[in-house]
């Protein structure tokens, strides 16, 4: 067995997801026409031979169980160990309020990770789209010797991120908390490889003090301690999804095929729940570019630089510009969309036109009827 | 623990008149429609049917039908008390033991495993064929005409007549007569190879057919019509729907083709689908240049080219500039820049090299054959494969 145990974080509403998180966290997000955010740290436990996960989560978390199931397609359902799906138990003060951190998230399952039998604890975001090697990231991690490895990105995410600026040992020096484009370090994709045992002592002294964030508290004790960080830089598409503007860019780029071949590699699927379903029909008047489109659609309209999920009917005439369609919408004749991420099932009469911009794309709500 | 009805599936046919495409594999594991192999709609029928005990009977190349088959999970008929079994030919103590002889025979030598469910009714059904039907239903027909064997039946024109076992009804309703593919036919009812038989009864003929010599030890040829002979009450289950025999290259296209239109057979109907076990491949990439009308495609394709009146496996690539128009192509297939297939199926993982030409096209012709190609061949740049034309693993074209 693999002296490596995974845990996946899985529990952030994160509100700047808006409509999209209303029911569902944001591992949970549908993505790149069949796919949930999770299924990507998922499978790159599942690839390095990672079988024993827990995925902690909080609220909101229907569609992820449902997602999850048994844990089968990562072949995660196992006699020992295998998947385990952790809301908070325990201790009573965290059955209140969002968690308002990770350490707080780990404290809430607090007796799940003591339990844990394995050496190390390989630690994911669930909404981090990236295929990442952690096999190669293990072996970077038992070569160095060092205490922790950190998952970094080769290059400068969207948003606010935390950086570790490294010294001439090639390990961490200092980290350099919530930092906005090019800056000092490298950027940390909060992805980590550590000790079990120095885990559960920083999640102890964190209760302690009442500190409860992962980078600002867990991580500055860790390294004020002397400890050894190593980085592992993950070289490929990385984009960890906080915001809609992030989620419809990292849709968007499954466009560029470059981009497909770092998620999608052929040595790495990415695996996920099965949906049995037909083929996509493309009728007599469809005319269709630039796009990625999942299995049982039915289209007869045009439709360009958009992702379609399964299930998806487009009538004739409609024109589908720089959208993401969810499972089972209807988009009625003459309907013209540009910039819309329709969330699941929502319909569109005839006629209707739904214009939004690449920086602030329109969300449809689940099952809206327009 | 006693079953109302299992189902016992014969999959062992070589496929002999698939040439290329059953070169390696059986007939039921046959690529089909897109996202499926044949054995896919049986498999399907018995689970939304309710029917969750099937033996597989397996002879000819079973490895990729074995896996393919596996726990019976993508079917859901992964269950505790049933199940999907591989039923291959095998040897008892003190027996020489032989292969299958024939369709009858096969469930001879299975008596034991039907024993073991103890099962009320058994359905024999084909694993050659492509069609949706409601076993259910078939089986209440059969116990409410207290029939000791219900064949499913449709009509069809006397010219197919001479293709099909043919039945002809007394006037209760039951058969009176079997005639396997008849010079004159007398009625216009086929049989589908689609039978259910009381197990008790059916028992006592198979052993009895088996100790007979002149027996060729076929359900058509000799159980259905000793039955008949002896006064067993056979019923006809009228079937109207869509049914097709994939047995050769041209039927093979033909409801491929089919596939394209939704109201031969709608696989779109959520209350009856039809499952598979498919790789999980990310949704499929249509390019800035590619065109695409009245086809179907499926996931972990890449289409940059024209493809036109197709039915295009898993992990198909079409390159830009290359056209493929009335075409099959089977799971994982390239089709690279500039090529042309038409009027072809194009096996598994096969290549057509940039600029080659496989397939002809019927301009009002009449005279015209599908062009096939095997699985794994390289189909190589500037060939011409004319329409027609059998292409077979190994060959250097």
């Amino acid at each position: 067995m693999r002296n490596y145990h995974g845990i996946i974080f899985a529990y952030h509403a994160q509100p700047e997801l808006r409509e999209l998180t209303a029911a569902r966290t944001a591992a949970s997000l549908p993505f790149c026409g069949r796919y949930r955010l999770i299924d990507f740290p998922l499978s790159s436990m599942r690839n390095a031979g990672i079988l024993n996960v827990g995925i902690i989560m909080q609220r909101d978390y229907q569609s992820l169980l449902d997602h999850i199931g048994s844990g089968k397609a990562w072949d995660m359902s196992r006699k020992s160990g295998g998947i385990r799906m952790l809301p908070p138990f325990g201790l009573p003060e965290y059955h209140t309020g969002d968690y308002n951190g990770t350490v707080e998230a780990l404290n809430a399952v607090s007796t799940y990770i003591r339990d844990i039998e394995e050496d190390w604890v390989v630690l994911m975001l669930g909404s981090l789209c990236a295929n990442v090697d952690l096999q190669a990231v293990i072996s970077r991690h038992e070569a160095s010797g060092a205490d922790a490895t950190a998952i970094c990105a080769d290059h400068t995410p969207m948003g606010v991120h935390h950086r570790y600026v490294l010294g001439e040992d090639g390990f961490v020096e200092r980290i350099a908390l919530y930092r906005t484009g090019e800056s000092e370090g490298v950027a940390s994709l909060e992805g980590y490889i550590i000790g079990k045992d120095k885990l559960v002592e920083l999640m102890d002294r964190c209760r302690a003090e009442n500190l409860y964030l992962f980078h600002r508290d867990a991580m500055t004790k860790f390294l004020g301690d002397g400890c050894r960080m190593g980085v592992y830089i993950h070289p490929g598409y990385a984009n960890a999804v906080r915001t809609v503007e992030q989620y419809y860019k990292a849709s968007m780029d499954m466009l560029r095929s470059e981009n497909r071949r770092q998620l999608f590699p052929a040595n790495r699927p990415v695996r996920t729940k099965e949906h049995e379903e037909v083929s996509t029909y493309y009728g007599e008047h469809a005319a269709v570019h630039n796009s990625l489109v999942a299995d049982n659609c039915i289209i007869e309209g045009e439709v360009e630089n958009c992702i379609l999920f399964s299930g998806v009917r487009i009538e004739p005439g409609a024109k589908l510009h720089d959208c993401i369609v969810m499972r089972g919408c209807e988009v009625g004749e003459g309907v013209e969309l540009d910039c819309v991420i329709a969330d699941k099932f929502a319909s569109f009469a005839p006629g209707v036109k739904l214009v939004g911009s690449p920086k602030l794309p329109t969300v449809v709500p689940k099952r809206t009827k327009i | 623990m006693k079953k109302s009805c299992i189902a016992m599936l014969l999959a062992g046919g070589q496929g002999s008149r698939l040439y290329a495409l059953t070169q390696n594999v059986a007939k039921p594991s046959v690529p089909f429609g897109g996202k499926y192999r044949i054995i896919d709609f049986p498999l399907s029928n018995c689970a939304n049917s309710g029917i969750d005990t099937v033996g597989v009977l397996t002879q000819y190349r079973p490895l990729q039908l074995n896996s393919y088959i596996g726990t019976g999970q993508p079917w859901d008929l992964d269950v505790s008390d049933g199940g999907v079994y591989i039923l291959p030919p095998y040897l008892g103590a003190n027996e020489t033991g032989s292969w299958f002889t024939g369709t009858a025979n096969a469930i001879y030598q299975n008596i034991a495993f039907i024993e073991n469910y103890d099962p009320e009714n058994v359905l024999i059904l084909s694993g050659d064929h492509i069609y949706k039907m409601d076993y259910a239903d078939m089986l209440r027909e059969h116990i409410r005409h207290e029939a000791a064997c219900t064949l499913a039946v449709l009509t069809v024109s006397l010219e197919d007549a001479t293709r099909f076992g043919m039945l002809n009804l007394r006037e209760d309703g039951y058969v009176g007569e079997f005639e396997e593919k008849p010079q004159h036919p007398k009625s216009d009812l086929a049989s589908m190879g689609i039978y259910i038989f009381n197990w008790k009864k059916l028992r006592e003929y198979l052993i009895a057919d088996e100790n007979d010599p002149n027996s060729s030890k076929d359900f058509g040829k000799n159980i259905i019509p000793k039955m008949i002979d002896a006064g067993e009450k056979l019923w006809p289950y009228r079937f109207d729907g869509y049914w097709r025999d994939v047995g050769t290259i041209t039927s093979l296209w033909d409801a491929n083709m089919d596939m394209l239109s939704t109201t031969l057979i709608n696989l779109y109907d959520p209350a009856w689908p039809i499952n598979s076990r498919s790789p999980v491949c990310p949704p499929h990439y249509t390019g800035e240049k590619a065109e695409i009308v009245h086809s179907i495609v499926t996931e972990g394709c890449e289409i940059e080219g024209h493809v036109e009146n197709s039915v295009l496996s898993p992990s198909v690539r079409v390159e830009e500039g290359a056209s493929v128009v009335y075409s099959v192509v089977m799971p994982g297939a390239v089709i690279e820049k500039g090529a042309v297939v038409e009027y072809a199926i194009i096996g598994e993982n096969t290549v057509v090299e940039a600029g080659a030409h496989v397939g002809g096209a019927p301009d009002g012709s009449e005279d015209w054959g599908v062009a096939t190609c095997g699985p794994d061949i390289r189909i190589r740049s500037g060939a011409h494969v004319p329409a027609a034309a059998m292409i077979y693993t190994g060959e250097e074209v």
